[in-house]
């Protein structure tokens, strides 16, 4: 293997070799390539940016430092993602987070704090008027993810956010793909009676 | 549910239609029966408007805090671990080999932890015997070459000479320079070499 490798061509597997004969390079290709997706789906998962990023550096953490035990037959996304789904499950079944809000998180005491955990949406160049338009809609459908049950979250978000096959998420999320697929189209109903009202 | 045109889209229609792979049915359903095609031009917005979602990172230097926690496994060690693995695994018999004496290793340190465990009496009653056997013969031995140096012609004058204070300085300055000297020799017979010798290529 060369010295310092391409990293964009090398798949998720080879990656995991390299880390696995002790590349720090390699740790950190996984991380870059991960941590974005991960990150999102927590956040959406949870609601809460610093929860989130905590689950999120626990994800990789306890990922990377059982890389021995990753089996290259699976998906890497998959492993992580499975990690990351049931960091997130975890949390909710210990605390029950019912109030949501897209201005930041609700244990958030200060405008400081709830400014700091808030979603924050790219920087794209709108005017003011699509910017609230655009504010509103994605507001209306994160909110309206946020209000389906943990489960349906976590189809509806593999499926539709980070693009995975019905097959993934069943691997993913420890279910057969049948119930993938009916929680999916539940979640999608629920979102469209949800977002009725946006049409009106 | 039935419509006119006959029974209404299930989900994986829906999903094929989205796809922009429909069955022929399906594709003729949809124009016959206006519920359906709400529902999947409903359908439609709804994985749009997920699909549009924002991207979102985490905080800046997140790779860093991460890498903190992370323990990344010394390639050295791995690396020698390899090889050596590989070796022993080159070929049937070298494997078998490294069984074999991993087995007779193995082996005979449980049975001797266990012979141990079971006869400890035993073993301590070797153990004070062979101590007094050992301290017998150290005493045997001290006394054979004491007796040996008080025979010999040169250990009276040698003795009488010691006794006087200088003599004995000096011939205690002597000893401690030749102390000195051999170290200092062992020292430059020890030396790794830094430059490279002419014969030392090819």
């Amino acid at each position: 293997m060369a010295s310092s490798p391409e990293w964009a061509t090398l798949t998720d597997q080879q990656v995991v070799l390299l880390a696995r004969g002790g590349r720090e390079a390699a740790y950190r290709e996984l991380i870059r390539r991960y941590e974005r997706p991960v990150f999102a789906l927590l956040f959406r998962m949870l609601r809460d940016r610093e929860l989130a990023e905590d689950l999120s550096q626990e994800t990789f953490v306890k990922a990377l430092n059982a890389i021995d035990s990753y089996r290259p037959e699976f998906k890497f996304s998959s492993w992580i993602f499975k990690i990351a789904n049931n960091a997130a499950i975890d949390h909710l079944r210990r605390r029950e987070l019912d109030t949501l809000s897209l201005d930041g998180s609700p244990h958030a005491e200060t405008p400081e704090a709830m400014q700091a955990t808030a979603l924050q949406i790219g920087a794209r160049q709108e005017s003011p008027l699509e910017a609230v338009e655009a504010k509103e809609l994605g507001g209306a459908i994160e909110s309206a993810i946020g209000r389906l049950r943990p489960e349906y979250r976590s189809c509806i978000l593999l499926r539709h956010v980070e693009g995975r096959a019905y097959e993934e998420i069943a691997e993913i999320l420890n279910l057969p793909l049948g119930t993938v697929k009916t929680y999916i189209h539940r979640a999608r109903n629920e979102l469209r009676l949800a977002l009725a009202h946006l049409k009106e | 549910m039935n419509s006119a045109s006959g029974p209404h889209l299930s989900s994986d229609d829906f999903d094929a239609w989205m796809s922009g792979a429909p069955s022929a049915e399906a594709r003729a359903h949809l124009v016959a029966c206006p519920e359906c095609r709400e529902r999947a031009e409903a359908e439609r917005e709804i994985v749009a408007m997920i699909s549009a979602l924002p991207l979102m990172s985490p905080a800046e230097g997140f790779a860093d805090r991460v890498m903190q926690r992370v323990a990344v496994p010394d390639p050295f060690f791995l690396r020698s671990i390899a090889r050596i693995r590989q070796r022993l695994l080159a070929t049937r018999r070298t494997a078998v080999l490294a069984a074999t004496l991993a087995l007779v290793v193995v082996g005979s340190m449980a049975a001797s932890i266990v012979w141990s465990l079971g006869h400890q009496q035993t073993l301590a009653a070797m153990g004070t015997w062979l101590m007094g056997q050992a301290s017998q013969v150290g005493w045997i031995g001290i006394r054979g070459i004491a007796s040996n140096l008080i025979e010999q012609p040169w250990y009276s004058p040698l003795r009488d000479s010691l006794a006087h204070p200088a003599l004995l300085g000096a011939a205690s300055a002597f000893a401690f320079l030749l102390y000195i000297g051999g170290i200092v020799a062992l020292r430059r017979l020890l030396t790794v070499p830094t430059r490279q010798v002419a014969h030392a290529h090819g």
